[in-house]
């Protein structure tokens, strides 16, 4: 099993849950995050006095798939988010041990 | 209590201070009993017991007269009861007060009733009492006696004596009216300021009238009246509590029982003399009479301390009058007559208003009136006329306390009847597994969201708390709130039914054009912003300048951006995120910066599509192509800022213009006053204007300055005229235009007409209460560069500002002016020989600029 941890611009995230959706994968974590990667963010002005603009806003998708279809999720993820720009974000690739159902106590594989 | 009267012919009238005795004659049994009962009194007072139960217990002794003389009067064939009044009405009766009867008839007053009158007060007159009396049909208390309060005053302490009980029950229904009540306790308080005036408004005299000086009897029952009519329990909480007020009235019954006594009359004052005599009558110790007294006096004005004070705590804690038929009490505001409130619906707003301004809540009492008598009304009878209009209107700004007063409304079904609209959402369940509440108190939240904003402390929101605080008419957002969701009564999309409802809400309340327009529009796009900020990419240019062009102006966008921001925050406490703040701040940031700073580089172009509806509804003397040929060329903001009728008349105004020509139009709409200026460009132009018009002390709120490529110049400034200059002068008018017309064509001076202005006392300009920010761009625009200026307002700041813009050979291509309570916010963009300037020059100008506006230059 793998944990796709992808950071992505939050008006994409749709379209990833569209693209997931279509490898069956409909289980997944969704965070309001705030960061920055190379962009480094820029200063934005207000009525003349500048403020810090320096942490963007990103949707963080968290979501655990089968070692299988894990490649198929990352370029469906990577398809999806893509705009071609700076700041279209990551995706992570974590293994994971193990994974238990709180529910019912079983270990799945 | 109240003079003692005689009433000869039995008309319905009361003659203050004029008391009748008759020689003695017949009657020998009853004047035997009256005889005895006074020797009982007597014997009381003389061992020092004149107080409460021994008058109580003469009080009694008289009824039992009344009642036989009343029987020995004979039979009487209509309805009447005799009821004792003032003192003797509350068994307090002193051995020589007046004995004041109220001889009430049921049936009116004819020759038999009058017959009746002469066979009952005869035989009273002839015993030796001294009678004050009153004749009255029951039907005369329908109106309110306004020019006898005392008498008044003493029917609140009416007790049947004898007769008909119904009569005297049909009295109180008809008398205990709180109009009746309202009107009583103001006489009340009118008559113990006269009183107290008497006694040089002190208690402590050294020959005190304990009937009526400070202190003494009349405050301590003026005191339990304003408890009466206001609010009963009132004295619980008082100073004294209700056995100590007791106590403290027996002591001066007593006292003034010995007074009595020793002179034989009704005599109140206790002077030198006869301090003496009481004190030893009331037992006080001591072995010289001088002690004796001291002792007496200095209990009298302890007691007397007692009564005042109770006298003043009361009248500061009793409801006080908020408003035509509203008092506001402990328990909120109140309809001092409810009847009178059931019958006039267009006053009830006024109770929510004098709560909210009060920070106070209506009282249940008023809320179940309302509640009662609503459903008669139909949304018109609401607002009869255009106060009653404004006044919603000024109800429905923003503040703390209004979610909670427009919940009331709701709850009692006066919302709902005011705006059938809002009725269609009461209770309205949506399953859209988003919101998690009723769709009324979505929206009544969304309202309590905009009013914490005014008094937040959060960082994160004190951004969003500027923005609400610079709203001209935030009352507009309040009625776009109110009825963003009314249509989802329907299920299918509800902005558009929405604003279908809200058209028929802004036809009743007549709102002006502007208004209405702007509120539509909050309505119908009230989730654009959301859906812009949170699911589109913002960094996108495109975007932005698509959202631009749908808010248009920056009004719009500050509406629109408060709009989201608390609609969100109504859905459930989760839903606005930090993380969605952020995102909805920064669209309007860019949105913002957007309109203020790159609306000089879109420009109108001919065959523009928007030109349709300006093209279609030309007056007769405007063709299309000279519309076209007016607006090539001038930025797109223009189409958005003005009406149609404004661009026509722009239009005139530019016809066949020469070159040391000066067209001007003035005109009004309601404070404001609306200035358009065209002509060919000339140096200093809008320095010069702004000039003139701050020395006619003019306060300009906005002005947008454009200009074609034909050197066509159209300054179009608002402002108020607050010393009302053109208002009650005659010539005012003409004569701002003439030297208008002669400063901008550079026949006269404006710069001395305004150093006298400046130099004035009423201008004395206060110290600055903003840091200036003086700031500018080459980035943003791709034709100009972009100044930015705030800073604190003051008179004759644009002409300063213009003025060095002019001294640095800079030209003012176009300028944006907002006035935002104290703070000026003004973007200029400006050129020099026709382009941006370098970075020398930005920094040249902005350091004079800064120094001109710290006022150190």
């Amino acid at each position: 099993m793998k944990l796709l941890k992808s950071i992505v611009r939050p008006n994409k995230v749709d379209e990833v849950k569209d693209a997931l959706a279509k490898l069956n994968i409909s289980g997944m974590t969704v965070t309001e995050v705030r960061g920055h990667g190379k962009q480094k963010g820029h200063t934005a002005i207000y009525r003349g006095k500048e403020y810090n603009v320096s942490l963007l806003p990103k949707m963080e998708i968290e979501v655990v798939v089968p070692d299988s279809i894990a490649d198929d999720a990352i370029k469906a993820i990577v398809q999806a988010a893509r705009t071609g720009e700076i700041g279209d974000g990551r995706v992570f690739v974590l293994p994971v041990a193990e994974s238990y159902r709180i529910r019912t106590g079983e270990l799945e594989s | 209590m109240a003079a003692p009267s005689y009433d000869c012919a039995g008309e319905p009238r009361y003659v203050p201070s004029m008391s009748v005795t008759r020689p003695d004659s017949t009657g020998a049994p009853l004047k035997a009993s009256l005889h005895a009962a006074r020797e009982e009194l007597r014997a009381s007072i003389a061992r020092g017991a004149g107080g409460r139960g021994a008058l109580e217990r003469y009080a009694d002794r008289v009824d039992a007269l009344i009642r036989q003389l009343f029987t020995d009067a004979g039979a009487h064939d209509g309805p009447i009861a005799i009821i004792a009044l003032g003192g003797y009405g509350r068994r307090h009766l002193c051995l020589h007060s007046d004995i004041d009867l109220l001889l009430l008839f049921g049936n009116g007053i004819g020759p038999a009733e009058e017959r009746f009158v002469n066979s009952f007060l005869n035989p009273l007159w002839d015993l030796g009492v001294v009678v004050g009396h009153q004749v009255r049909d029951i039907e005369d208390f329908q109106q309110l006696e306004t020019d006898n309060p005392e008498f008044l005053l003493a029917l609140l302490d009416a007790r049947a004596v004898a007769g008909a009980r119904s009569v005297f029950e049909r009295f109180g229904a008809v008398f205990h009216q709180p109009g009746t009540h309202a009107f009583i306790l103001r006489s009340l308080l009118g008559l113990i300021d006269d009183r107290h005036a008497h006694f040089n408004s002190t208690l402590y005299q050294l020959e005190p009238d304990v009937k009526d000086a400070p202190g003494a009897l009349r405050d301590l029952t003026a005191t339990r009246t304003i408890a009466l009519l206001t609010d009963p329990l009132l004295l619980r909480r008082g100073p004294a509590d209700a056995a100590r007020f007791d106590d403290v009235e027996d002591f001066l019954l007593r006292v003034r029982s010995t007074l009595h006594l020793e002179c034989g009359r009704n005599q109140n004052v206790l002077s030198h003399e006869l301090q003496e005599r009481t004190a030893e009558m009331l037992g006080y110790p001591g072995a010289e009479p001088r002690q004796r007294v001291e002792r007496l006096m200095s209990d009298y004005f302890r007691h007397a301390r007692i009564v005042s004070r109770s006298l003043e705590w009361a009248r500061r804690t009793a409801p006080v009058p908020v408003g035509p038929n509203l008092g506001v009490s402990r328990d909120g505001v109140r309809f001092i007559d409810p009847a009178q409130a059931a019958r006039n619906p267009a006053s009830w707003l006024g109770a929510f208003q004098a709560a909210l301004d009060g920070g106070t809540e209506v009282s249940e009492e008023a809320l179940s009136c309302i509640q009662q008598h609503v459903d008669r009304y139909r949304a018109d009878d609401f607002f009869v006329d255009a106060r009653d209009r404004s006044a919603l209107l000024r109800f429905l700004k923003p503040r703390p306390g209004l979610y909670a007063r427009l919940s009331q409304m709701h709850d009692c079904g006066l919302l709902g009847r005011v705006f059938p609209e809002f009725q269609a959402i009461s209770w309205r369940v949506v399953r859209d597994f988003y919101h998690k509440y009723t769709v009324d108190e979505h929206t009544l939240l969304t309202i309590r969201n905009l009013e914490r904003l005014i008094t937040t402390d959060a960082a994160d929101r004190m951004r969003f708390r500027s923005i609400l605080l610079d709203l001209q008419e935030p009352e507009l957002l309040v009625l776009a709130l109110l009825f963003h969701d009314v249509g989802k009564w329907r299920d299918d999309d509800h902005a558009l039914e929405s604003v279908h409802m809200a058209e028929h809400v802004l036809d009743r309340l007549h709102v002006s054009e502007d208004a209405r327009e702007t509120v539509l529009f909050l309505i119908r796009h009230h989730l654009r912003m959301s859906l812009a900020a949170f699911r589109r990419d913002t960094e996108d240019p495109d975007i932005v300048k698509q959202f631009a062009a749908l808010v248009g102006t920056e009004d719009r966008l500050k509406l629109l951006c408060l709009m989201t921001l608390v609609d969100i925050e109504a859905v459930s406490p989760e839903t606005l995120t930090p993380w969605k703040a952020e995102l909805l701040w920064r669209l309007y940031v860019d949105t913002y910066n957007h309109l203020t700073q790159r609306y000089g580089d879109e420009r109108i172009e001919r065959n523009e599509a928007g030109l349709n509806e300006l093209l279609a509804n030309t007056p007769e003397d405007v063709t299309p192509s000279e519309i076209a040929g007016f607006l090539e060329g001038l930025p797109q903001r223009y189409l958005n800022v003005f009406p149609r009728e404004a661009i026509y008349r722009h239009i005139w105004l530019a016809r066949d213009i020469k070159p040391d020509e000066v067209h001007l139009s003035l005109e009004r709409k309601g404070a404001v006053w609306s200035l358009a200026v065209a002509t060919l460009d000339k140096p200093f132009l809008f320095s010069n204007i702004c000039g003139v018009l701050s020395s006619f002390g003019m306060n300009i709120l906005r002005g947008h300055a454009f200009t074609n490529p034909n050197g066509l110049v159209l300054d179009a400034f608002e402002f108020t005229d607050e010393e009302r200059f053109l208002e009650l002068n005659r010539d005012a008018h003409n004569q701002l235009l003439k030297v208008m017309q002669d400063v901008v064509s550079g026949r006269a001076d404006v710069t001395s007409r305004l150093r006298g202005r400046e130099q004035g006392i009423l201008q004395a300009r206060s110290a600055q209460r903003f840091t200036p920010v003086v700031h500018t761009d080459n980035k943003a625009s791709g034709r100009y560069t972009i100044l930015d200026i705030v800073t604190g307002n003051a008179l004759g700041l644009l002409y300063r500002i213009s003025r060095v813009i002019s001294q640095h050979g800079c030209d003012v291509d176009l300028v944006l002016i907002s006035t935002e309570g104290e703070k000026a916010i003004d973007v200029f963009h400006i050129t020099k020989a026709g382009a941006k300037l370098t970075e020398a020059e930005q920094i040249a100008l902005t350091s004079d600029l800064q120094r001109t506006l710290e006022g150190t230059v």
